[in-house]
Parts: C-alpha cells; structure tokens; sequence
C-alpha cells in the first residue's frame, strides 16, 4: 500500500502506480529498467505474473480496474500508456 | 485466524467441508443463497469447539457479475483471504439427448463459469499477499463414465484442467491450487440413485462402502495444512476405492 504524502494529500495515480512497480519487482527479485513512459511494460523487467500481480493490487490501491470495466480494452503497450489509462480512470 | 471460502457451504458436501475447516481452526465464509438449521447447528458446534468460526454470507453464485461485489464485500467484512473452496454446483443428470437447454445453460454457469470467475477474484487478492490455497471440488466421473451424467461429468472434468494449470500459473505466488474427486457420497446429490444405484456403487468399490462427508473434509482439511505445502496442481480421490 503506498503511503501518503508529507502534506497528508492523496498520492497521485502516477506516483501510486511507480511505488507500486517497485515493490512488486522488489519482492519478486526483479531487475527495472529506467521507468519512462516511452519504456514497453513487457521490457520492463515485470514477466507477465508480476503485471497482472500489479493490476491486482492497483485495484486494491486504488479501487481501479479499468480492465474489469471495459472489456473490450487492449492492453496497453508503453508504461506511459498505462498510467495515462488509469489517470483517465481515476478521473 | 485465516480466512476461507466455502461455496455451497450451507449443506451437505460443503457444509461438512466447512465445518471440518473451522474446527481446524479457520474462520471459513460459507456462501449459498440462504443460510439452513443444519448450518446454525454446525455453526453452534464450531463455537463450542472454541477454535475457528463458522460464518455465513448470502449470495447467488449464480449471478456472475455480482462476483467482483462480492468477493469486496466478503473481504471488507472478514479481511484478507487465504482460501477458497468451489464446492457449490448443480448434480443434474439425464440423457444427454434429452436434456432441456436452459438446463445444461445453468449446469455449466454454475459448476464451470461461477467457480472461475470467483477464483479470478479471489486470487486476486491473494496475489497481493503472496500465499494461499484452493481447492476445487470435481468428481470421479470427471475421469470414470456414468450413466446419465456426461454434462455434469464435462463440468467436472473442467475443473480439473483449470486446477492443473492454475496451479502452474499462481505456484510462483505460492497459491497452490489441487482438486479433490470424491466418489459417490451420501449427501442430496446422490439420494437420487435409489437403492439399486446405492448397492451397485458399493458393490464396486474396494472398500466395499461409499465414502462419506467427513472423508472428503479430511482430504481438503490435509491440502489446506502445512503438510500440504509441496502439493499443487493434483487431483485427490475419496471414493472408497470405486474407480481403483
């Protein structure tokens, strides 16, 4: 669970999702790349288990599943991608 | 205490799954539709026992898309989820040529679809705190044939290939994920063999009886111990030695 921020106002999704990709790789013993919007999720250095772990706990985190809610969703490539479809979420 | 779902857990096969659960020292959330006399009274003994909890949550397994709600709902009110049981399902039989669509519809929604979507949902969580167990109640017919029952027998034997290669999907999480195949146990589900029937299982098991509920208890009470713990993707037979 991320924590909240010095001035006590909620942590934006960006910063929710980040926090989020480094613990999750922390506790599978996984190595990032530099996080970029430009970077492709799957180069990450996340495998496929560790994401879906990631969408698991985001819902958790952030009460989103923006895959639940429209079925006929792809799934984004970019990390950019990916935090831009949750922020529109959220929004 | 550790949290675990029963589906169908208000009688019968589930009720006695999850009894023997509690009395182990779960808190098992036993989910049907409405709550029974037998379950309070197995609730009654649970508490007298003084070890786990007995707990009942309404819900028509049925209604698929009420399942994320409902999974949130039960964690809201129980906490984090170590455990699930998909012991709910139909047992209806009948020739297969003259079987009433919406009847198979329901076999397959209930005793497939239902079960699959709750585990996506419940895995989920599990997912987040690395660990947990399933178990997914099949049958011996998902492997041996009877008489009448081939759609009931495919729902079965579906369980089985999601357990196998869940199991491969979730093990890095340590979520194991097993099946257990009882045989043909004396519950509401069987009373519809007749005494015939009854007396031909018996004649061909080895045992020469018919399992019971608290035989198929024990077996998932084991793949929920710490003596479990290396054991995932397997199929557990308790039927008295029927199919051996």
């Amino acid at each position: 669970m991320t924590s909240r921020m010095a001035d006590n106002t909620e942590p934006s999704v960006r910063s929710t999702i980040l926090d989020e990709i480094h613990r999750i790789a922390a506790l599978h013993n996984k190595q990032l790349a530099p996080l970029t919007d430009a970077l492709p999720l799957m180069e990450s250095g996340l495998d496929s288990l560790c994401v879906a772990v990631l969408v698991a706990s985001l819902d958790d985190a952030l009460e989103l599943d923006p895959f639940a809610e429209d079925e006929n969703l792809a799934f984004p490539v970019t990390l950019g991608d990916f935090i831009q479809l949750y922020e529109n979420a959220a929004a | 205490m550790r949290n675990i779902i029963v589906t169908g857990g208000s009688r019968g096969l589930g009720l006695g799954i999850a009894e023997r659960l509690a009395t182990d020292g779960f808190q098992v959330i036993a989910i049907a539709r409405s709550q029974t006399e037998v379950f309070d009274a197995a609730a009654q003994r649970v508490k007298a026992a003084g070890r786990g909890a007995l707990q009942f949550h309404a819900a028509d397994l049925a209604d698929i898309e009420a399942i994320p709600a409902l999974v949130k709902a039960i964690r809201k009110e129980f906490g984090a989820l170590y455990g699930l049981v998909n012991n709910a399902g139909l047992g209806t039989g009948g020739l297969l040529s003259g079987m009433n669509d919406a009847a198979m519809a329901q076999l397959l929604r209930l005793n497939i679809h239902s079960p699959i979507a709750l585990t996506k949902y419940v895995t989920r969580t599990m997912m987040t705190q690395k660990g947990g167990r399933i178990v997914n109640i099949s049958s011996i017919v998902a492997s041996n044939g009877f008489n009448a029952l081939s759609v009931y027998s495919a729902t079965k034997a579906a369980l089985v290939g999601f357990t196998k290669s869940l199991a491969r999907e979730l093990g890095p999480l340590e979520i194991t994920v097993n099946a257990v195949a009882p045989g043909f146990v004396d519950t509401e589900l069987t009373s519809g063999l007749g005494e015939a029937g009854y007396d031909k299982i018996v004649r061909r098991s080895a045992l020469r009886r018919m399992a019971e509920v608290e035989d198929v208890g024990s077996a998932v009470a084991f793949l929920f111990s710490d003596g479990a713990r290396n054991i995932t993707g397997t199929v557990v037979t308790v039927d008295a030695g029927n199919t051996a």
